[in-house]
């Protein structure tokens, strides 16, 4: 302090004797001076000073300066080194980031950088005025306008990127920056560029327009790849920024051939191994994973995942990826995150994944590169996100795949000649079984995912026998699992079974037969569709249960005695009924770790606790759900007429009936339907004084701020001044009351805010559950349609007229 | 694919005039009847054939809505050439042209070659805008004219085409700075003369890997 106060006597001039000037007051003298000197010297040196002032007196600087600050950068703009201090002043009061000198100073809310930002921006203008200084060639000048902006995105991102779009050649002349030969303007424009892009996609684009690509590998390419500095990896986040969720800019990239352009980063030379990878180099090639994901993520269409996949095939990438896969000393997250790419460079693209599935590993005996991988994924000693990884990996090198399904199953059957290797199906027969719960999951997770959409498949596997004690002949390996599923006490194998037999029997009446053949299946899922218990995966497992016991009725092909279509109905209701078990079936969709699964084809798990659902079965169960529950309630409506009604009489009473509920249910609908329109109304208001309330609130945040800044620059003045004058006295009075209805005001805001937000989220709970009974009963309106034209057949086929104005189809009377 | 020059374009005009439709019509040769919304710019590509060289094509079809019409603005500088399309049925799109030429002439490269287009022309029946007024308007502002049908494929390949050769023209007589990626044009990564088409695949920057791909 005492430093600024001997330097600042030269800008202020000398002070009266007796009198220590505060910080605020110094602050107000040198905005004074900025505002009203003619010289250019001495709005250099006043804004030289408050530069120098702004970490310590932040509030004050950026309350009292903002406004001439912003005038300097218009009015100075000939002069370099004030635009300079103007520019580091405006970054300091405006910095995202906490000063050390202001650490212990306890009148600096922690948002302060975000407040002013706020401010800052309320006049587009002031962007423009930015936005212009980046023409000027003067380095200091150009990095702190960098800087600058760089801040300002930090604090504002969605509002600066808004604005900035509206500017006319706003994104272009951030580009050109990166132009610049002066490395560390280049490098600030990087991180500048970073934020601007992020979640933009009409910034993305335009920055894809700016040749931004072209750029950046010249840049990565120049710091040598992978073995380059942390610009590189900067390079790479921006790239990443600019395809995610971008099809326009993935399509450009793939196009512009900018995937044959990766390929250097993946080659790693031999010789290196031995050095072992810097942390810098692992996280370069792990953000060229990433963009490689990027462009065939399974959430892009399908148009852009399979050219991209056709592409990095052609090209070498993929053979590249492999390459890393096999090679010694590489990282484990590099690995692992390489074992999940090269699993959706081929997911569903037949010939990578054909490719993949020849890849030798250099291993002695040579095998196949998928089976190492198994390997791994069936040992407890991996790291579990590895594990995860080759899960995956394999999955997708199965999707949509007959051949590679057809392989998997190929290498468990009888007739497979060579006993001595190992093979894909000995590993997963072999995880199946095995005590680590683990290799449990991910082996019976691996093998149903080699029967999706397979029948063929499905009956082959039927056929594979496991020879268990010596002596005792060999059992079924649908069996085995049906025994397993009994025994085990471990929920995640249980669930795992479950799912594997619920692929494994769905659409396969022959695979229905041999569970219900086995002895104790049907049994002990009944038992446990019955169980009471009300653990979240109790309850899953109750429902899994019911599912597979639906699938054994829907499947059914009446081969198996005991247990034909209609013996099993009969169990069902008899020993669940019909309610209990939907149900408990719909249970299985509300699990937390369901819904996590349904969302994405990999398995997003942190830690083994959240491994539990597999996202084909989702697929899988949103398919059968509602065909199952039909089938169970199947022909046996209400109990009353049993499946071939009496002949002689279908009594038109019970026509007349449904045509009355389907009335009814109409109206219903009818009424539901206005409610609905009134609530969306309700809401419109609500949604409009909410936001109403939010500007006003945020106008008076603002005014606050401004004013509690100026209360702290008033009461600090008279600290120095022996006898405080009545009239400052009185002008803090003024202003402290003013602050405190402000603060009520605020207060009274937010909570009016709060009240009204809880408004909308009962009203918006309450909307959805309308939607909701309105889909159900637009469900059970299809349904009785559906019911009704079978009684109208019905009626038509004994020779009843039907007096209807919907036509029924014609048929011939036999 | 190897190239010998790369031409950046830009699709230009009011909403609903069939801009998407063209660019469409001319990279994928389908015709979509609704009315899909632009929203920003969206980005299509296809290789061409000039004087026997391979010419690949990088077009930005924008949103015609006035909302977009600062982010458009971005594209002008950068492209090579322009379709400035307006819609032989509605007259306003036609009236509009001015704006369009003022703002396209104002934000881009004073080389940029602006190739105007009267599309629907299927649309005979509906006609607002006589061939003659596009014809009169086009040589007033020194434009290449055109009618095209993105319905029936009706000289959409010509417009794409003739705009690539005006530019062609351009670098051969040295009009054009091909040094300058600003200009919109881009030297392939060989330049040769293009060679069999089918084979070769774009060669790595930097030199180091020149042959291993395809
Ligand atoms: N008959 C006929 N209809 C066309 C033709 N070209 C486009 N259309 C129709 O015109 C409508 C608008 O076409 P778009 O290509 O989406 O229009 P746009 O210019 O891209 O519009 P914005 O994206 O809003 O700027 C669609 O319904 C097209 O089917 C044409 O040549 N003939
Ligand atoms: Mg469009």
């Amino acid at each position: 302090m005492d430093f600024f106060k001997s330097g600042l006597k030269t800008v202020l001039g000398a002070p009266e004797p007796g009198h220590q000037p505060s910080g605020a007051e110094i602050v107000e003298r040198l905005v004074d001076r900025v505002n009203n000197s003619t010289l250019l010297e001495d709005r250099r040196d006043a804004c030289r000073a408050l530069k120098a002032m702004s970490r310590t007196y932040r509030v004050e600087v950026g309350a009292q300066g903002m406004d001439t600050l912003k005038q300097v950068l218009e009015l100075d703009r000939a002069d370099n080194e004030t635009i300079n201090y103007a520019l580091d002043t405006l970054n300091n009061v405006m910095s995202p980031t906490q000063f050390e000198e202001e650490e212990n100073n306890p009148r600096v809310p922690m948002n302060i950088g975000e407040q002013f930002t706020e401010m800052f921006i309320k006049d587009h203008h002031n962007i423009q005025l930015v936005l212009d200084l980046l023409d000027e060639y003067d380095f200091r000048v150009r990095l702190s306008t960098v800087q600058l902006l760089t801040s300002l995105l930090t604090n504002r991102p969605k509002d600066i990127q808004e604005i900035i779009l509206v500017k006319p050649m706003g994104v272009s002349k951030m580009m050109d920056l990166l132009g610049d030969t002066r490395e560390v303007i280049r490098n600030e424009t990087l991180l500048l560029l970073i934020k601007l892009t992020k979640g933009n996609a009409n910034i993305q684009k335009i920055v894809a327009f700016e040749n931004a690509f072209d750029r950046l590998f010249e840049i990565v390419s120049t710091e040598g790849y992978s073995d380059g500095g942390i610009i590189v990896e900067d390079c790479l986040l921006l790239m990443l920024n600019l395809l995610k969720n971008n099809s326009s800019n993935i399509n450009f990239f793939k196009e512009g051939s900018y995937i044959q352009k990766m390929l250097p980063m993946f080659n790693t030379p031999e010789e290196t191994e031995e050095a072992g990878w810097s942390p810098q180099k692992v996280s370069n090639v792990h953000c060229m994973l990433l963009i490689v994901r990027t462009l065939v993520s399974p959430s892009n269409s399908a148009q852009i995942i399979t050219s991209c996949q056709k592409i990095m095939k052609n090209v070498g990438l993929l053979d590249a990826l492999c390459n890393i896969l096999m090679s010694s000393g590489v990282p484990a997250d590099i690995l692992t995150e390489t074992i999940n790419t090269v699993g959706e460079t081929v997911r569903g693209e037949v010939t990578n994944q054909e490719f993949l599935g020849n890849v030798m590993a250099p291993s002695n005996p040579p095998r196949p590169a998928i089976v190492v991988l198994l390997m791994s994924m069936v040992n407890e000693k991996q790291p579990f996100s590895l594990r995860c990884a080759v899960l995956y990996c394999f999955q997708c090198y199965l999707y949509h795949n007959e051949m590679s399904q057809a392989g998997l199953v190929q290498t468990l059957l009888p007739s497979s000649t060579d006993m001595s290797c190992l093979t894909s199906g000995q590993l997963l027969c072999g995880g199946l079984f095995s005590s680590d719960v683990l290799s449990n999951w991910f082996s019976a997770v691996a093998l149903m995912h080699g029967l999706i959409e397979n029948p063929v498949q499905k009956e082959q596997l039927l056929r594979v026998l496991l020879a268990t004690n010596i002596g005792s002949s060999p059992v079924s390996l649908l069996h085995q699992c049906t025994l397993l599923l009994q025994q085990t006490t471990k929920l995640k194998s249980k669930v795992a079974l479950l799912m594997l037999l619920s692929q494994w029997m769905s659409h396969c009446p022959a695979a229905v037969a041999a569970f219900l053949r086995a002895p104790g299946g049907v049994g002990w899922l009944v038992a446990q569709t019955c169980a009471n218990e009300h653990d979240d995966n109790e309850v899953l497992l109750q429902g899994l249960c019911a599912l597979l016991l639906a699938i054994c009725l829907h499947f059914n092909d009446d081969s198996v005695e005991n247990y034909s279509k209609e013996s099993l109905r009969q169990l069902l209701t008899k020993r669940i009924g019909l309610e209990v078990f939907s149900s408990k079936l719909s249970e299985v969709s509300r699990h937390e770790l369901y819904n996590k699964a349904a969302k994405h084809p990999q398995l997003r798990a942190k830690l083994p606790a959240d491994v539990l659902i597999d996202y084909e079965f989702c697929r899988l169960f949103k398919v059968l759900e509602s065909v199952l529950i039909q089938s169970l309630s199947g022909p046996q409506q209400n109990g009353a007429s049993s499946p071939a009604p009496e002949r002689g009489s279908p009594d038109s009473g019970t026509l007349e009936q449904y045509k009355t509920l389907i009335r009814q249910q109409d109206a219903r609908l009818q009424e539901l339907m206005a409610q609905l329109e009134g609530l969306l109304q309700q809401n419109q208001s609500l949604q409009g004084a909410l936001n109403d309330s939010l500007s006003a609130n945020s106008l008076l945040k603002d005014e606050n701020t401004l004013l509690k800044a100026q209360v702290s620059a008033a009461k600090s003045v008279p600290s120095g001044v022996q006898v405080p004058t009545p009239s400052q006295d009185d002008v803090r009075v003024e202003y402290e009351a003013k602050l405190q209805t402000l603060a009520a005001e605020v207060a009274r805001l937010s909570s009016e805010l709060k009240t009204s937000q809880e408004g909308q989220k009962s009203m918006g709970e309450e909307l959805e559950k309308m939607r909701k009974d309105q889909d159900d009963l637009l469900e059970l309106l299809a349904d009785q349609d559906t019911k009704l034209n079978d009684y109208k057949l019905r009626l038509l086929s004994l020779g009843q007229a039907v007096d209807d104005d919907t036509p029924a189809p014609a048929q011939p009377p036999t | 694919m190897a190239y010998a020059y790369l031409f950046k374009y830009i699709i230009i005009g009011d909403t609903g005039v069939g801009k998407s439709c063209l660019l469409l019509q001319f990279t994928d040769k389908r015709f979509q009847p609704v009315h899909d919304l632009t929203i920003g710019v969206e980005f299509g590509a296809r290789m061409i054939t000039i004087d026997g060289k391979q010419i690949k094509l990088q077009i930005w079809d924008t949103a015609g809505q006035e909302a977009f019409r600062s982010i458009t603005r971005s594209y002008y500088r950068g492209a090579a050439g322009a379709l400035l399309v307006y819609d032989i049925t509605r007259r306003d799109t036609f009236n509009h042209l001015t704006t369009w030429l003022e703002d396209a002439r104002q934000h881009s490269n004073s080389n940029m070659v602006i190739m105007l287009i009267g599309n629907k022309s299927d649309l005979e029946s509906r006609r607002e805008v006589k061939k003659e007024e596009g014809e009169a308007f086009a040589r007033e502002h020194g434009l290449v004219f055109m009618e095209t049908s993105a319905k029936t494929a009706a000289n959409v390949e010509e417009a794409f085409i003739n705009t690539a050769k005006e530019i062609y023209e351009k670098i051969q007589e040295g009009v054009f700075d091909i040094n300058n990626e600003a200009n919109g044009i881009k030297i392939g990564p060989q330049h040769s003369t293009a060679g069999g088409a089918a084979g070769a695949g774009g060669a790595g920057a930097g030199g180091a890997a020149g042959g291993g791909c395809c």
